[in-house]
This record gives structure tokens, C-alpha cells and sequence, in this order.
């Protein structure tokens, strides 16, 4: 089958990201026909769905970037998609992120996208980005300002509906503070010290 | 970037891969009256996002639809080829046409050409092609390329007339 050779594949302690392929579609339908999915466009019916996915694998054609499904390297299993986007005409190119709704909570978009965009910065010379959320996307917005995204008033959004985060910029990434810290959080999903019974209260 | 679609050239036109400077003459259709017939009228990101999927399917399928560039001009002229998206019960021959380009019997061209190469190449042979009742103009196609009103049925929620191509004599 035809097939993409160009896409990097890229690895985390726990994850692989590699591009999206035929047998990965059942998964992306599951989340996409799925409550979940409401702040990415969806629900979505099958043919929606497929629509989507296609438009997925086409944005790396057209762009030479888009999101990579997001595997766990332990089972193989697919997580989300983590990567980039940039329709015709949009104000900037955008960092984008879904995890699947069984798979929440884990750290992976954290860890997932932390990639994607240290790799945007040092292999694809990206100077900045943003994402493009929906304000009532309060897991998103939180991701985001853990991802060291702050909220930018003054630049354009998509349709006047999203809020525009922007992204720290490679050099604030460089053995800083905040990459120190993202990389702790990371580390702490990935083997956490402290598992504390029941639940936090706030 | 990566795909490998074949082209094929006929007497007037070049069937490729889609080119991002294909979008413009893409979304004017979808945003047009005329794509009523196909689901539309589409805005511009629901466009952008079909155009990416004419990539998509060729990823996911090994086949799907070609633009058509007018040899004269370059001029990007409509889309023609195979669609096997979800749902629909089998592969289909499609043809748009971009508003210049209407009426020169340019799809007829396409369409013939497109059909013999998926029954030589791709193993797609007495394919069916879904056509809205109100689209004359397509069914008149239809008729011209030797398909016959096979049955009602719907696809992606509308109903419509699903048209049977005859098997192509492939040498």
C-alpha cells in the first residue's frame, strides 16, 4: 500500500509516535464518535470520521508536518495524537494534542507533546507556536500552561470562538527553569514517587 | 511529499495528485451553488479539510481521485476518480467539473480515462458511481459512459441514484 516514508518517528520513555496508518483508524473513530471528541469538532458519524482521518494523513502531505498517533511502546496500543496543524490561511501554525478518553490522566499528552514540539524547534527551525483552544477546554488550557503556554491577547485567534496560547519560545526551553520542571512532571508520571491513596480534595 | 500517484494524461488534460495550488479552484466549487449536488455548499475549512482527505484516501486505499489540469492553460479544471470512504457500500467513480471547464465534455475525457486505469491498475472494474436525482447534467454523463440506473440508495445520508459501470475490456 501506498505509504508515507518521510515521517520521523519519535520516542519518549513511554511512547512512539508514528504516523497515522490504516489500522489506527478504528481507534481515531472510537474517540472521534465519542462525547470526548466535542472540542475537536466532534461527535463525528463514521463517514465524518473517515473524512477526518484522511485530512489527517493529507496534512503531511501538503504541510511536510501534521499529528502523529501516539502508541505506547510497552503494548503498542494507541493513546491520541499529538503534533501539528495549519489549515489554508490560518493566522500560525498550531501545536495540537487529543488523548483518548480511556487513556486520560496518564501524562501522555504532556509527554507526547513536550516531543513534538522539541522537535518542531531543533529539527524543523520552528521559532514559536501556538494553540488554538477552546475556552471551555479547561484540560486543554490547563495542558497547555503546564506545557509553559501563556495566554497571547494580541494575537489573531482562528474565528473569533478559540483563545490563542503561545508557546515558549526554543531559547526558554533550553535548560531552563520551566524545561526542568516540565521534565520533572514528565519524570513523575513516568515513575512516580508518591502514590497517594484515594483522591486529592481540591 | 511522500504518495506515489500515478498521472495519466489525456488529449486535453493532466490527472495528478492534488497540489496545494489546486485549493483555491477546490474551495470555489465546494463554496459554489453547484456543489449542492455533492453535499455542499462547504465553508472554507470544511473545504480544506476535504481537500486534505483527496490526499488521505489514496494513503489509506491505494487509489482515489485525481485533479484534472487543462494541458492549454494549466488551469486546475475539477477532480475525477475513485472514492471508497466509510459507509459507502462499495467504490465509486466520481467526477466534479470547476465552473469554466463545464460543458466542454472534459469529465467525459476524465471519467474514461480514470475507469479504464482503475480496472487495469487497480482491480476496480464494473464500479457504481452515486448521483443526485436533481443532477441532470451528471446523470446525462452517467448514460454518455454506458452505466445504468441500478438501484435507490444514499450515501453519507442523501439519497440517490446509484449508477453501475459496464467491466472494461482490459487487455
Amino acid at each position: 500500500m501506498t505509504g508515507h516514508r518521510d515521517i520521523p518517528v519519535l520516542e519518549t520513555k513511554r511512547l512512539q509516535l508514528r504516523s497515522p496508518r490504516a489500522e489506527d483508524y478504528p481507534d481515531f473513530k472510537a474517540t472521534f464518535a465519542s462525547y470526548r471528541s466535542r472540542f475537536m469538532g466532534g461527535p463525528l458519524n463514521g463517514y465524518e470520521a473517515w473524512m477526518l482521518y484522511a485530512a489527517e494523513i493529507g496534512h503531511w502531505e501538503i504541510r511536510g508536518f501534521g499529528m502523529w498517533m501516539v502508541h505506547l511502546k510497552d503494548t503498542g496500543e494507541t493513546v491520541g495524537m499529538a503534533g501539528g496543524w495549519s489549515p489554508a490561511k490560518w493566522p500560525e501554525r498550531e501545536i495540537a494534542w487529543i488523548i483518548w478518553p480511556d487513556r486520560a490522566g496518564k501524562g501522555y499528552a504532556l509527554e507526547a507533546t513536550h516531543r513534538v514540539r522539541r522537535h518542531f524547534y531543533e529539527d524543523k527551525g520552528w521559532e514559536t507556536a501556538v494553540s488554538y483552544l477552546d475556552p471551555k477546554n479547561l484540560d486543554s488550557i490547563r495542558l497547555a500552561e503546564r506545557l509553559g503556554a501563556k495566554k497571547d491577547h494580541d494575537a489573531p485567534t482562528v474565528d473569533g470562538s478559540d483563545v490563542v496560547y503561545r508557546h515558549p519560545s526554543p531559547d526558554a526551553l533550553r535548560g531552563t527553569q520551566l524545561s526542568h520542571g516540565i521534565d520533572m512532571e514528565i519524570a513523575h508520571y513516568q515513575d512516580p514517587l508518591f502514590k497517594p491513596k484515594g483522591w486529592a480534595i481540591d | 511529499m511522500t504518495l506515489d500517484i500515478p498521472v495519466i494524461e489525456t488529449d486535453r488534460l493532466i490527472l495528478r495528485g492534488p497540489r496545494e495550488s489546486d485549493f483555491e479552484a477546490f474551495a470555489a466549487f465546494a463554496a459554489s451553488d453547484r456543489a449542492r449536488f455533492v453535499g455542499g455548499p462547504y465553508p472554507r475549512l470544511r473545504a480544506w479539510g476535504g481537500f486534505l482527505a483527496t490526499y488521505g484516501h489514496w494513503a489509506l486505499r491505494s487509489y482515489g481521485m485525481w485533479m484534472l489540469e487543462d494541458r492549454a492553460s494549466g488551469t486546475t479544471a475539477g477532480r475525477v476518480g475513485f472514492i471508497f470512504n466509510e459507509s459507502w457500500d462499495e467504490p465509486e467513480l466520481g467526477w466534479h467539473v470547476y465552473d469554466p471547464f463545464e460543458g466542454t465534455g472534459i469529465a467525459y475525457e476524465a471519467a474514461t480515462a480514470a475507469r479504464a486505469y482503475g480496472a487495469r491498475h487497480f482491480g476496480l472494474d464494473g464500479v457504481i458511481s452515486y448521483i443526485d436525482p436533481e443532477n441532470a447534467r451528471s446523470r446525462a454523463l452517467a448514460d454518455r459512459l454506458g452505466a445504468i440506473h441500478e438501484r435507490d440508495g444514499t450515501v453519507a445520508g442523501h439519497p440517490c441514484h446509484v449508477y453501475r459501470h459496464p467491466v472494461q475490456e482490459v487487455a
